[in-house]
């Protein structure tokens, strides 16, 4: 009983103590993963955009991010949603 | 059967054609909405058809609802430009940004997203105001009017004509020299009408 209360009070310390740290590292970075829901916010981002060469730019990249992921080229899918980023950040 | 009898028979069809095709609408309508087919979800933007429309429809109705109001002849007095950027950094940067300020998380989850009033803004004075003050439906923009008096407000539009020039050092300048910080500024106002602005002219 003992022994049961003291794993239970250690594990649940350890758990309390790495909260912080991992929603710390959880939200360190904002960088856009290439699935469905960064798609979708990048496309609000960009519509969001006034019209110009930034939105161009960011439109253009979409497009090319959305084929690579197609594609399952998801490396590449990924530096095109950056550069689609940095282009809204104009 | 004579010319108007015809043309009487004619316009009952055109009635009669006309309304069937309003409650089929309707009912289709009725329909899209029990079934939950408008995806609210705010991670999900709208299409461009619909978000235009949206746009065009908040833009037109502030745009309208502004056109009255009247202008204070001081927005460019520093001291109100001080106050406004105070308030602006308490109550609006964290949806809306600052200069030298990285998005936030709340700023990234808006839909539609706060627009970035570091950036030049098309809204004239007037139509600022409106906006801060009433705020805007569907959009997360909260009417400040219900807590805030208008002279508060007009010093918060007074620091947005200025923003756009600002570089993060001068923001951060200027937010620090405020004559008073936002609870002492609410506290005034509080105190001063019993936090009543109805004997205002209303804008």
């Amino acid at each position: 009983m003992v022994r049961w209360i003291f794993s239970n009070l250690v594990f649940g310390t350890l758990a309390l103590a790495s909260f912080p740290a991992s929603f710390a590292v959880a939200h360190e970075d904002h960088h856009m993963e290439c699935n469905e829901t960064g798609m979708n916010a990048m496309h609000a981002d960009i519509q969001a955009m006034d019209d110009g060469e930034a939105k161009t730019t960011a439109l253009k990249e979409m497009q090319i991010a959305e084929d690579m992921m197609a594609k399952k080229d998801m490396k590449a899918c990924a530096t095109h949603m950056h550069n689609a980023m940095e282009a809204t950040e104009k | 059967m004579s010319d108007l009898a015809a043309s009487r028979m004619g316009m009952r069809w055109l009635i009669v054609t006309l309304a069937a095709g309003a409650l089929l609408i309707a009912v289709v309508a009725a329909g899209l909405v029990y079934m939950g087919s408008f995806d609210v979800a705010a991670d999900k933007p709208h299409s461009q058809p619909v978000f235009w429309l949206m746009d065009t429809v908040r833009e037109r109705s502030v745009a309208v609802r502004a056109a009255g109001i009247a202008v204070p002849g001081d927005l460019a007095d520093a001291k109100r430009i001080a106050s406004g950027a105070a308030q602006y950094d308490e109550m609006c940067s964290l949806c809306h940004l600052a200069p030298g300020m990285k998005r936030t998380e709340i700023s990234r989850g808006l839909y539609p997203r706060a627009p970035e009033l570091r950036r030049k803004s098309e809204l004239t004075p007037a139509e600022q105001f409106w906006v801060v003050k009433h705020g805007l439906k569907m959009t997360g923009m909260p009417a400040w009017g219900v807590t805030h008096d208008d002279e508060l407000l007009w010093d918060v539009v007074a620091f947005l004509r200025k923003l756009p020039d600002l570089t993060a050092e001068q923001y951060q300048t200027l937010v620090k020299s405020a004559p008073k910080s936002h609870d002492e500024m609410m506290h005034e106002m509080m105190m001063d009408d019993g936090h009543g602005h109805d004997d205002q002219p209303k804008q």
